[in-house]
């Protein structure tokens, strides 16, 4: 979807200096066990009021635990917390991944 | 569950120093209900908000003198207007009926627990911090800087382990501490300035501080409404809807919105994120900068081992394994209700039948009172509490199991793909499994819903599932009588009617459906005393409630008997009953009593047969039974249940839909009747 997009001052993280801007997914796109950092929550007012409250800002790390079958709703672990987000609104949270775009 | 307040003992002359009133507030699953339960014991009462449909849990204490008023507030994240569990609470902790409130914080997981510790400090009520758990924290080596954290807060911080009851009478002790060192006047008490770990950035602040500034200068007016400035000066700059109707109703306040307006513009703009992400953000700032100063980690190494907790996690919550638990905890539920009930029915059953021998021997059988009294009124009694109590009270009791141990979410996650199929997410299934039990606290649970339309859906889906009472008819006839595959028959019609219902529902009313957005906290061992009391707390107000019901309707129903005045009634009702259900013609009224209570169809039924000196099965043919069973399970909710949905929605859309189910009911039901008769002519 977003696969392509960057930006560039979100390079270096955790103090290591990577090659390569880093791949921007939405959240259900990510890998099971995938550690990522949220860029933006794209969602309405009250979605996003929600989130935020329950800790979804930008800038904070979210680790994806698993998703349920049929396109069901992912799980994710953040601020300590599992919590379960329906698949329309976990592809309205952009994240930034570890692995970098390839070129 | 119908609202009632709950009555207060008195407090004598003299016999207590004063009366102090604690909320219990905090975070879903922090061991809050444990705290309450461990303070107050069995002299707790569940009711309702009065007006509206969130729960209320109180309970009293007598101790060191004073007399304790302890109300359990529901567990929330934040105090903003996303549930109306949250609006109940703010209101109810600014009240004049607070004198303080513990706040309970789970020490495993501060961050999430210290964002509303922040959103209760704006509500400037006393406060006493309670972190539970600390014996978890203990186990993983950390520790927590309670002076430290006193010092930030300027707040009594106690350390609690609520599941063994160590520190809990503590914080009655620092609560009465507190209270005396007040002056005679208490409102007088000034609640300390905020740290600059505790407020915002510079920009919100300023903009918070002008905007309480404009907000005091109406001081008399926005009184009334008890909170703070400050917290109205937040919510307004966070275009909070509620706190917008009280500016909205005031003449003089009006022009505070449209300056909050421009206030909230221009901070987003600066920041570049809107109004909550930047308030959220600030807030978790502040927390991280809090613990940074206040947990020390001794040990280095880091536990990785899995726990059996997650060993369960991940298996109720796998993509096959985790519906093949879900089916097994579904049937595990009927299993366990109906295999305690059967067997208790069964005891008492067998008391009713010798008991009958002695009276009729005695009075003689054929004596008018014995059949009005004993029959009636006796046999109702035994009716109620060998057919329906004994399969209530396991039933709550499992219930309570599952919703303490952290079942319930699982099966929401589950089954929010199926879900959306009718138009609500997975939140829905948690009052469906509350439905198998009873359809009163099913649609009361709807509640959980956010929005209308979901919290519609979700009441009629509710309202549908089979509740323990239609399952005492299933079981009583067809299961006992034509046994198991007949009763898998009626259960698959039951629930495609549902899945039909809710794609209808989804198609034809307007609007989308909302996202799932829940917590998965981790499972526990449930705690003992907290389902015993639950469970007793709901069996008693169904005994309260219902028997006396049962016993009335039972004598009634004798005395009409006698006098044959049912048979206008059957016969007005007859073309439906005998012609197109196939039915024999006694059901009529009981159809009509069954809407007051399901199980009284089967209940009246039995008294029926019993005065007829008949077995069900010598009253009814099978295939009547199905029909009879089918019609009961589908037809217009029970009286109370139809009362919720009109209080959970409107009483328009509550008889909608009693209309829409006794049509579904009757279409099938003739259906199955004349498919019947067109298959035996064949």
């Amino acid at each position: 979807m977003i696969r392509s997009m960057h930006k560039k001052s979100h390079g270096h993280r955790n103090g290591h200096k990577r090659r390569g801007t880093p791949l921007i997914k939405c959240l259900t796109e990510c890998d099971k066990g995938e550690e990522v950092r949220v860029l933006n929550v794209n969602a309405g007012y009250g979605a996003k009021r929600r989130l935020a409250h329950l800790g979804i800002v930008p800038g904070v790390k979210i680790l994806k635990k698993k998703s349920a079958p049929f396109r069901g709703p992912i799980e994710i672990f953040v601020k300590g917390t599992k919590l379960v987000l329906g698949r329309g609104i976990a592809s309205k949270i952009l994240v930034e991944c570890n692995e970098t775009c390839s070129f | 569950m119908i609202s009632h307040l709950p009555k207060k003992p008195k407090n004598k002359e003299g016999k207590y120093k004063d009366t102090i009133n604690i909320a219990l507030a905090g975070n879903p699953n922090v061991g809050k209900s444990v705290i309450f339960n461990q303070l107050t014991g069995l002299s707790q009462t569940i009711g309702n908000w009065p007006g509206k449909t969130v729960e209320r849990m109180e309970g009293y204490l007598d101790f060191l003198g004073y007399y304790f008023n302890i109300v359990d507030l529901p567990g929330i994240y934040s105090l903003s207007t996303y549930s109306l569990e949250e609006i109940v609470s703010r209101e109810y902790i600014v009240s004049d009926d607070v004198d303080l409130i513990i706040n309970v914080i789970d020490a495993t997981n501060l961050e999430r627990n210290l964002f509303f510790t922040f959103q209760l400090l704006e509500l400037k009520v006393p406060m006493i911090l309670a972190i539970n758990q600390m014996d978890i924290l203990r186990k993983r080596k950390i520790e927590l800087d309670f002076e430290e954290l006193e010092r930030i807060f300027k707040l009594p911080v106690l350390p609690v382990v609520a599941v063994h009851g160590i520190g809990v009478h503590q914080l009655l002790e620092k609560a009465i501490k507190i209270v005396e060192s007040w002056t005679p006047l208490k409102k007088e008490f000034e609640f300390p300035e905020l740290t600059s770990i505790l407020s915002f950035g510079k920009e919100v602040e300023t903009k918070i501080k002008d905007l309480t500034t404009e907000i005091n200068k109406n001081q008399d007016y926005i009184s009334d409404f008890h909170y703070p400035s400050r917290f109205l000066a937040i919510k307004l700059l966070e275009d909070d809807d509620e706190i917008i109707k009280i500016f909205e109703s005031g003449e003089k306040v009006r022009s505070n919105i449209e300056i909050a307006k421009n206030y909230r513009k221009e901070l987003e703009d600066y920041h570049g994120e809107d109004i909550n992400t930047i308030i959220s953000s600030e807030i978790y700032n502040n927390i991280h900068k809090i613990i940074e100063k206040v947990v020390h980690i001794k040990s280095k190494e880091k536990v990785k081992k899995t726990s059996l907790a997650d060993r369960v996690d991940h298996l109720t919550t796998h993509s096959f394994w985790g519906y093949v638990i879900l089916a097994v905890v579904i049937f595990g539920i009927y299993a366990f209700t109906f295999t305690v009930g059967d067997f208790l029915g069964g005891l008492l059953e067998g008391l009713y039948e010798d008991l009958s021998i002695t009276v009729y021997d005695t009075y003689g059988e054929d004596n008018i009172w014995v059949k009005i009294l004993w029959n009636g009124g006796v046999g109702g009694f035994f009716g109620a509490v060998g057919g329906v109590l004994v399969y209530v009270i396991p039933f709550f009791l499992i219930i309570e199991i599952l919703q303490d141990s952290g079942y319930l979410p699982r099966a929401a996650f589950l089954m929010d793909r199926v879900m959306h199929v009718m138009g609500v997410h997975g939140k829905t299934i948690i009052p469906m499994i509350l439905g198998l039990g009873c359809n009163v606290p099913a649609c009361a649970g709807c509640r959980i819903m956010e929005t209308e339309r979901e919290k519609k859906i979700s009441v009629v889906l509710s309202s549908l599932v089979p509740c323990a009472a239609v399952m005492t008819v299933v079981m009583g006839l067809v299961g006992r009588y034509l046994g198991l595959f007949w009763l898998l028959f009626l259960f698959t019609i039951n629930f495609s009617v549902i899945l039909l219902v809710g794609r209808v529902l989804n198609k034809t009313m307007p609007g989308v459906c909302t996202e799932l957005i829940m917590e998965m906290h981790e499972y526990r061992v449930p705690n003992y005393s907290v389902i015993s009391k639950q469970t007793w707390l709901r069996s008693k107000e169904f005994i309260y409630k219902a028997l006396p019901l049962i016993i009335v309707l039972g004598i009634t129903l004798e005395i009409l008997l006698q006098l044959r005045a049912l048979d206008p009634i059957n016969i007005v009702l007859a073309p439906i009953t005998v012609f197109w259900l196939g039915l024999p013609i006694v059901t009529g009224v009981f159809l009509i009593y069954g809407i007051l209570r399901k199980e009284l169809t089967l209940v009246l039924l039995a008294i029926l047969a019993s005065s007829m000196g008949l077995t069900l099965l010598e009253l009814m043919t099978p295939i009547q039974m199905i029909v009879f069973c089918l019609v009961t399970m589908l037809y217009v909710p029970c009286f109370a249940t139809v009362v919720i949905i009109a209080k959970q929605t409107n009483w328009k859309y509550a008889l909608q839909i009693s209309l829409m189910e006794i049509t579904v009911a009757l279409l099938i039901g003739g259906l199955i009747h004349f498919g019947y008769i067109f298959f035996t002519t064949l």
